[in-house]
């Protein structure tokens, strides 16, 4: 039942159709156990949407900093989440087994959880012109990782006890508050680029564990 | 002297060589070259182009470096030939993802080298495919509608089948000769099928793809694909089907004019029908002479003589229907549009100048021997009225009212009372026909005879017949027939149709048990005989006719003849203005007219009026009762 609310919830959707038919499919999916296959495609297309979205406020961001900001912009081993060891091409990721790649997953999905919330304030006091085009941006943001996060969940409890080991990634708070505006904003975008690679990671996890999942059903790959 | 000599010639040739050039040729460094883009086509390799600057006119070679995230240590391309000039190609040994990459080229020449801007690359975010490999274009046919089916496989480098790259697909067609595409998005499926092609056309088949996170690949080569021909096909299939429709729609058109001259017409706008009266001359009346129209429409045939024109004749049944205690029905039959039928349920009021069925006026079955003067009823019954509305017919039916057969004896299986005729000359003769199906009051009809006899306040007299003589009131079967020469009441509808009828009848009324009494009504209230006498003359000029309890012999026929017919026939007005009414004692008699026996006299005070002059105002012409001929 809890996979099954998790499949049909449409966190940002407020369409009232679609919330119909999530409801119809909540009461026809609740009937009987989800299948991996389905809670797979459901979260693979969550973490697709979310990487989009990370993608396209980072490009949002990127447009209106400074040139110096490039420059001293820190370099991406300086996320916090670089302490994940992941691996680095396909032939390492393809090693890795289902249990494993959902445990990354959700370590790098828990380990943005704060860092977002961060992110979601900074952005409302940015000294930005998009502002609320920004703001309105990590609110989604926010919105679709909770509701993978829960996916996720509802996932590693069908894989097994290493599915549900999550790696515990500390994330240091920005170091003061009264950061002047370019600092802020350059932490801010900075911070977008790691959640942009992370949530790349966590897509790119979840489509091979998708293709795995669905060998009967090689058209979905 | 020579060496300085050669010394200064070398120099002169330097000079000579060297300076000559126009621009200049001045040694430099290389200029910046610039990294234009790195791409992946299968996020496992990638190149990386450069565009080199100028190259201040040395012999200028190109090396890219690239340092890796997390590590200082500078790399060179190992691979500057794979992807051509100008390129660097990382294989997969040298490729990690989620990795930044730093690159930088230089540009090196005999005096200087130049670095380039670096670059920042993760592999992930370059990723664009080669183009979708194996695209087939078939023909295939849905009930004969051709589409064309494309199917096409991923470029085989790409490894979709691990997840490791998802893939969507695009593509684009056109018409041989179009300059605008047709874009197909076709999700993550290797198959496609489109619709809605010309048919005889050749078309261009491009498939592309595109990795979730990526950028699009390049067009697939184009497939030529050719359709046959299926347009004659369909072309002529809707010639076809214009001629036929056109065929058809004039053959429409020339039947509708065909029959427009005639019965179409006829259909849409039926004639009129007017008043016709035999005998009635239009002419006549135009020249005014009334007396010569009123000489006409004194009918000397009437009534017919031989019975066996009747049956030519229109039949008009005048049934009258007493409820409850009577079952007299009177019905009226639906030719008789112009007579009216007062059926009255209630006692009469005073205005209709009608007799309640208490007076026992009327010469029903009862007052067999009574005498009237034709009547003419009123029927007040709006269900009848209305029904006798809806019954009249052309005139020229109408106007003829036929004596069933023998006036005088109604035919017993038919129940129908033969209205009495009525001394009137113009009054047809009206035969009141107890339907056989009619049980209830509801059914008494309102008969307006059109003879404007029964066009209620005429200076006529009234008869109200009451089908129960005995002890029972009419109450609510009273009927009344009203011959007045007064304006119609405004409630009768059919003034106009008082007018038409002007004849003669024998009127046999007679209330009578039917046969078949369906409304169970009580057979026995049946009176055999009714006497009828005037009791009084109205004010308004009416006759009232009382019913005479009778002393004659018919009484004592009572119960026999519940089941028989009683007939009250008018047998004549005699001189002394009084109405012969006899009763029918031979019911089977067939034509004759015999009478059977007067049974009352009836003192009718009839006062001749105006009306004589107006034949056609429906009102009974008293002054005419005395000029009938009595039978």
């Amino acid at each position: 039942a809890a996979e099954a609310r998790w499949l049909t919830k449409e966190p940002l959707e407020v369409n009232y159709l679609l919330q119909v038919r999530s409801v119809l499919l909540y009461m026809v999916v609740s009937s009987s156990a989800v299948p991996v296959t389905d809670l797979l495609d459901r979260a693979s297309q969550r973490s697709d949407k979310l990487h989009a979205l990370s993608t396209s406020l980072s490009q949002e961001l990127n447009s209106h900093l400074p040139l110096i900001g490039r420059v001293i912009t820190p370099r991406p081993s300086m996320c916090h989440t670089a302490a994940l060891q992941t691996p680095t091409d396909k032939t390492q990721t393809l090693q890795l087994s289902e249990a494993n790649l959902l445990s990354l997953a959700r370590s790098l999905l828990q380990a943005w959880m704060d860092p977002l919330v961060d992110i979601s304030t900074s952005a409302n006091s940015l000294p930005h012109p998009a502002r609320n085009i920004i703001s309105n941006q990590v609110q989604e943001l926010q919105e679709h990782s909770k509701s993978l996060e829960d996916g996720l969940d509802i996932l590693s409890r069908k894989m097994g006890p290493v599915a549900q080991t999550i790696s515990f990634l500390p994330y240091l708070r920005g170091n003061d508050i009264s950061q002047d505006r370019i600092s802020s904003l350059i932490n801010l975008q900075f911070l977008m680029s790691c959640f942009r690679r992370d949530s790349h990671k966590i897509d790119s996890f979840l489509k091979v564990l998708r293709c795995r999942a669905a060998k009967l059903q090689p058209q979905m790959c | 002297m020579k060496e300085v000599m050669e010394e200064a010639v070398l120099l002169f040739l330097l000079l000579v060589i060297y300076t000559p050039d126009a621009q200049g040729t001045r040694y430099s460094p290389p200029g910046k070259p610039e990294l234009t883009r790195c791409r992946s086509p299968e996020k496992e390799t990638f190149t990386c182009w450069w565009k080199p600057g100028s190259d201040g006119g040395l012999p200028t070679t190109h090396a890219l470096y690239y340092r890796k995230e997390n590590s200082d240590t500078i790399y060179e391309c190992s691979d500057y030939h794979t992807a051509g000039e100008n390129s660097c190609f990382f294989n997969k040994n040298d490729t990690s993802i989620w990795v930044n990459y730093n690159i930088t080229v230089v540009a090196s020449n005999a005096l200087g080298s130049t670095f380039s801007d670096p670059v920042d690359i993760d592999v992930v975010y370059i990723v664009k495919p080669n183009p979708p490999e194996k695209v087939t274009v078939t023909v295939m046919e849905l009930k004969e509608w051709p589409f064309l089916r494309v199917s096409w496989e991923p470029p085989h480098k790409a490894d979709t089948r691990s997840g490791w790259i998802t893939l969507i697909y695009e593509l684009r067609v056109k018409l041989e000769g179009d300059d605008e595409w047709e874009m197909h998005l076709a999700g993550q499926q290797k198959l496609f099928n489109i619709f809605s092609l010309r048919s005889g056309g050749t078309y261009h088949v491009q498939v592309r793809c595109k990795p979730d996170h990526g950028f699009w690949s390049e067009w697939s080569s184009t497939s030529h694909i050719e359709i046959p021909d299926y347009l004659h096909r369909e072309k002529s299939m809707w010639i076809l089907i214009a001629v036929f429709s056109a065929f058809i729609f004039l053959i429409l058109t020339w039947s509708l004019h065909m029959s427009s001259h005639r019965s179409l017409k006829h259909c849409i706008l039926p004639p009129v029908p007017g008043p016709k009266i035999k005998g009635f001359d239009k002419q006549l009346l135009k020249n005014g002479k009334s007396e010569d129209l009123l000489r006409v429409l004194v009918v000397s045939d009437f009534p017919p003589t031989t019975p066996s024109n009747y049956e030519d004749m229109l039949v008009e049944y005048l049934e009258v229907y007493v409820p409850q205690e009577q079952e007299v029905l009177l019905e009226e039959s639906k030719d008789l549009h112009d007579s009216c039928l007062k059926f009255e349920g209630s006692t009469s009021d005073n205005d209709s100048g009608r007799v309640s069925c208490d007076s026992h006026t009327l010469l029903m079955d009862k007052c067999g021997e009574a005498k009237e003067e034709g009547r003419q009823t009123d029927q007040e019954d709006s269900t009848t009225e209305a029904e006798a509305q809806g019954q009249q017919k052309d005139w020229d039916q109408d106007t003829l009212m036929y004596a069933n057969g023998d006036i005088l004896s109604p035919e017993k299986s038919s129940g129908r009372v033969k209205t009495w005729p009525s001394v009137f000359s113009p009054l047809p003769q009206y035969t009141l026909s107890l339907p056989d199906q009619t049980s209830s009051l509801e059914m008494a009809k309102q008969h307006c005879y059109s003879d404007s006899l029964f066009c209620p306040g005429s200076t006529s007299s009234y008869l109200t017949h009451l089908g129960n003589n005995d002890n029972e009131t009419l109450g609510p079967g009273s009927w009344e027939i009203c011959l007045s020469n007064r304006q119609p009441y405004s409630h009768i509808p059919q003034m106009q149709t008082c007018q038409q009828v002007r004849s003669h009848s024998d009127v046999n009324i007679s209330t009578i048990a039917r046969k078949q009494e369906p409304a169970g009504l009580p057979l026995p209230f049946f009176r055999p005989t009714a006497y009828v006498e005037v009791q009084r003359f109205d004010e308004e000029d009416m006759v009232v006719l009382q019913s005479i309890v009778s002393d004659h012999g018919f009484h004592e026929g009572f119960p026999q003849m519940l089941q028989q017919e009683d007939y009250s026939k008018v047998k004549g007005v005699d001189s002394n203005n009084m109405l012969l009414l006899q009763t029918e004692a031979m019911k089977e008699d067939g034509d004759g007219t015999t009478p059977h026996k007067p049974t009352a006299h009836i003192h009718t005070v009839v006062s001749t009026q105006d009306e004589m002059a107006q034949p056609a105002s429906g009102y009974v012409d008293t002054a005419t009762i005395f000029t009938l001929p009595t039978y």
